[in-house]
């Protein structure tokens, strides 16, 4: 008698299957029914109410919505894009580097543990018009003669949260193409010198391409958790002054938490979750194709 | 003779100017946390003062006593949030270890149908952004009963740490040549006993980074927390920190020193894995 | 001790099958050699004896036991891989006493098995040392030892020397063959390397696309291939093989030239068949060399293209009907490039097969 058996791989995955479907997939899919419902917190019965597609259309015809869709987007846009530009200038100033690169490193892990929220706390604190350190450097220094209102100003807020943001995130950049710089093979690199190439030709067209991946994979790892920027923005602040810098998640946790319109709260909260989701298999594919162009796919 | 001059000239001028900019990158990134530890020991006048005290006259332990005495300053009850966080970071970091450890090595060991697209599966349930999945935690917890309960969180944060365990592991059990264990197996060990003297062994010290940095993620997470904690009886340190900031807008040296007590844990553990930590994610990443 | 008996044992991946239908009795003692170019199918047949990979068809016995579905450690094999596989995270004595120790033996046991062992390696001095301390024919010596302390009905060696570099090889071969004549034992052995095949082993089994090609002793296999293929895999330089077709008891060649077809192969060609002569390059060589007396042969006037001299022998490429030969010349001295020579054949050494069929006309 033969007896049906599992495949291993199977039963060695399904642990992981079981909790991911229970606490993600489960309510994931409760919350895609809720977004077609009038649902309140207040109002239980109200998960009932089928409307169809009303919190979607509402979101789209939502002035507030969209700016902070665009907010949100344009904060991920031009932070990841300084970040990938500054971890890369980081790592190859601390590549020439030969002595004391271990403890450079180690500096440079620092932003890494702290938590999202500690970073807003700490830049609340920074950029704080009356005691913050920014304020009283620049009035210490003569460069100014008020406080500027840092986090009052929609535009300056903006800038503050972005400094945060990037001060958190851009050593997760810069270590991991660090280590891609120590696995960029010495040969071909010499041989351009040999060949003619100034440093600036040899970096283009041999160190890059080597250290592209690592690049996706510090990309792959930042979408994969975009959204702790939440963190930050809710305790610096808090999407205020006047929605100035409301992003889309501080939008769903207001509407869904403090004006109990889980419906409405849910379905913006499922167009950002495919925010997400686009933003990780986006960088996933160009991760395969990075490794692909360099025969290290399989 | 002069052109040689000339590009000495010039390796030089670089050279110090890379170690300025250097220095300014590294000053960026230390300034912002040694402020917060520095006004963690100030009093308040001092850093309140008009105009600004820049050489500390006088520091001091108080915001740390005030903390730690009694239900503690402004009502947040610190030692509890901290044994809180302890539990729950503890308990979710050895089960999502154990699950992420069954996982990663399936996806480095076994080939299977469908293997890309399962990965990338679990890896975007890690991309929800936590405020959106609170909602509906929210919604299920309640019902269940598992809100402002340990066990409730704990269970969040094993789903929020599975995937990433089981990319970091995975990467780490590739590097471990799969003849080991057949050399056990032939050795006369089952596969079980092959896995826990030989593999498991050799992959310990990655694997015991995957778990510190389950640990960290723990420790650190906010946004669920805020909405599925609701008492002192399962706030965390994030939650508390929020709850502080948010009330008590005018103390920020206690504020200081309650975020000093939050960084140690993660800054010691970061220093203990930090080598690995970065082998695991670019090895499982460039190798696929 | 044991035997070894494969009965049509089959491997399949899915529809793609690698391994086919494969008979081999290995005998109580007896040192066999699989030897193939990769991709025959050498490695996964090992593996299959090992219990590493399923066997998709057929038998395999080990004593007098059907091990097919019993896994690794219920064989009492033991086992050298390619690139050793030491536990890297244990020391040479823990290496070495690892099995034992899973086998729950007594410390005074797994001591007294390990040092002997160490001694035949010669590793007492390592025995604290992990892997990674080691050089590359240490490790190789610690891998032999592992496989030795728990005297195991057979030993399976998969490709043991090919990461040693070629001074280490030849002496660690020598130590494989007093480690059998010590140890007594079975002894399975994988190589691609047809020298290492020819030197270990008491019989060589060559296999090609999961097929057996031909099993016997080094000399049989060298003296009578069954085919071509195992005429040109066996032996360094490769055999010579020219096509012709049989025509009054000549065997002529592409351009025209002719040799006499072989006294022992008269009777077994008819008029008008396609063959495929075969010589090496030590049954071709200018008059004069160390030909026997007496024997048939055929005499041929060449140029020489390239000499390789080796020391006690010279290497001649010249070209017979088209076709680039190789021919040895003993007693060397300097042939320049272009030099006219008259070669002599030695017929009783000639080998004829079937054009078609490639194989032998024996």
């Amino acid at each position: 008698m033969t007896r049906f058996r599992l495949p291993a791989w199977f039963v060695l995955l399904l642990p992981a299957i079981i909790v991911l479907a229970a606490v993600v997939l489960i309510p994931l899919l409760l919350s895609l029914y809720s977004s077609f419902t009038s649902y309140r917190l207040t109002r239980p019965d109200s998960l009932y109410n089928w409307i169809g597609t009303f919190n979607y259309e509402k979101a789209a015809k939502s002035a507030h919505f969209w700016a902070a869709f665009g907010r949100t987007l344009l904060l991920l846009t031009i932070a990841l894009n300084l970040e990938m530009l500054l971890g890369l200038g980081l790592a190859l100033l601390v590549n020439q580097v030969t002595y004391g690169q271990r403890a450079l490193r180690t500096i440079m892990m620092f932003p890494m543990m702290f938590s999202p929220l500690l970073v807003g706390f700490q830049f609340k604190f920074i950029f704080n018009d009356n005691v913050g350190l920014v304020n009283n450097a620049l009035q210490s220094l003569g460069l100014s003669n008020t406080a500027i209102p840092w986090l009052v100003d929609g535009q300056l807020a903006f800038f503050s949260i972005l400094v945060a943001e990037m001060w958190s995130s851009t050593s997760v950049f810069a270590i991991l193409i660090l280590a891609g710089l120590f696995a960029v093979p010495r040969d071909p690199i010499e041989a351009a010198k040999v060949d003619g190439c100034t440093p600036w030709q040899s970096f283009r067209h041999i160190t890059l391409p080597y250290i592209m991946p690592f690049i996706y994979i510090a990309l792959a790892i930042r979408s994969l958790d975009v959204a702790r920027a939440y963190d930050i923005v809710q305790i610096m602040t808090n999407g205020g002054p006047a929605r100035r810098t409301e992003l889309i998640w501080t939008m769903i946790g207001r509407t869904g938490y403090v004006d109990a319109k889980m419906g409405y709260a849910n379905a913006m909260g499922y167009i950002s979750i495919f925010l997400a989701i686009f933003f990780t298999i986006y960088f996933f594919r160009k991760l395969n194709a990075a490794r692909a162009e360099l025969g290290m796919g399989g | 003779m002069d052109e040689n001059r000339h590009h000495r000239l010039r390796a030089r001028t670089l050279k110090g100017l890379q170690l300025f900019a250097l220095f300014i990158a590294m000053c960026f990134i230390c300034i912002p946390g040694l402020w917060v530890v520095l006004n963690s020991f100030r009093p308040t006048v001092e850093i309140m003062a008009k105009p600004p005290v820049w050489i500390p006259q006088d520091l001091n332990l108080d915001h740390y006593r005030a903390m730690f005495g009694g239900v503690g300053e402004g009502g947040v009850p610190v030692l509890r949030y901290f044994t809180n966080s302890l539990i729950i970071s503890v308990t979710s970091t050895v089960i999502a270890i154990l699950v992420g450890m069954a996982g990663g090595y399936a996806f480095a060991r076994y080939q299977f149908k469908g293997k890309a697209a399962i990965f990338i599966g679990l890896m975007l349930t890690r991309a929800v952004p936590g405020v959106a999945l609170s909602l509906p935690l929210f919604i299920v917890m309640a019902r269940t009963g598992l809100i402002d309960t340990h066990i409730g969180l704990i269970l969040v944060y094993v789903s929020l740490n599975v995937p990433f365990t089981i990319w970091l592991i995975d990467g780490f059990f590739r590097q471990v040549p799969v003849e080991l264990a057949e050399a056990a197996e032939i050795d006369g060990c089952t596969r079980w006993q092959a896995f826990w003297k030989v593999e498991f062994p050799v992959a310990r010290a990655g694997v015991a980074s995957a778990g510190i940095f389950a640990f960290l993620t723990s420790w650190n997470e906010y946004a669920l927390a805020s909405q599925l904690t609701r008492s002192t009886f399962s706030k965390t340190m994030p939650v508390g920190l929020r709850d502080f900031t948010s009330e008590f807008t005018i103390n920020w040296g206690g504020m200081c020193a309650l975020a000093v007590l939050m960084i140690i844990p993660a800054l010691i553990l970061t220093f203990l894995v930090q080598k690995h930590l970065i082998a695991g994610l670019t090895f499982g990443g460039v190798k696929g | 001790m044991a035997q070894v008996n494969l009965r049509n044992v089959v491997k399949r991946y899915g529809a793609l099958q690698v391994v086919h239908g494969v008979d081999l009795n290995i005998d109580d003692n007896e040192f066999v050699v699989l030897v193939g170019p990769s991709g025959c199918g050498k490695s996964t047949t090992l593996r299959m004896i090992a219990g590493l990979e399923a066997i998709s068809g057929g038998e395999i016995v080990i004593g007098d036991r059907v091990v097919n579905d019993l896994p690794p450690r219920h064989r009492n094999i033991s086992m050298v891989f390619q690139n050793y596989a030491l536990y890297p995270h244990m020391s040479v004595r823990e290496n070495l006493g690892f099995s034992l120790k899973i086998a729950k033996k007594t410390q005074a046991e797994i001591d007294q098995a390990v040092d002997e062992a160490a001694e035949i390696l010669s590793l007492t001095e390592y025995m604290d040392r992990k892997p990674g301390a080691l050089s590359g024919g240490q490790r190789q010596r610690v891998a032999m030892g592992r496989a030795i302390v728990r005297h195991p009905d057979v030993f399976l060696f998969d490709e043991p020397l090919s990461n040693l570099d070629a001074k280490l090889r030849t002496q660690m071969r020598t130590e494989i063959k007093k480690l059998h004549q010590k140890v007594n034992s079975t002894i399975v052995y994988v190589t691609h390397d047809q020298v290492e095949a020819m030197t270990l082993a008491d019989r060589i089994v060559i296999m090609r696309d999961g097929h057996i090609e031909q099993v016997g002793t080094p000399l049989e296999v060298f003296e009578n291939p069954a085919n071509t293929f195992v005429a040109t895999f066996i032996g360094s330089p490769p055999m010579n093989l020219l096509a012709g077709r049989v025509s009054k008891d000549r065997i002529v060649l592409e351009n025209g030239l002719d040799v006499p077809v072989p006294g022992q192969f008269s009777d077994k060609t008819h008029e008008g068949q396609e063959v495929i002569l075969g010589f090496r390059a030590d049954n071709l060589m200018p008059v004069g060399h160390a030909m026997p007396m007496g024997g048939a042969s055929a005499e041929l006037d060449m140029a020489v293209t390239l000499s390789e001299p080796l020391g006690t022998e010279t290497l001649l490429f010249t070209s017979i009907a088209g076709k680039e030969v190789q021919a040895k010349m003993l007693n060397p001295r300097p042939v320049a490039p272009g030099e006219r020579l008259s070669f002599q054949l030695d017929l009783t050494r000639c080998h004829l097969f079937d054009a078609q069929s490639q194989n032998s006309l024996r």
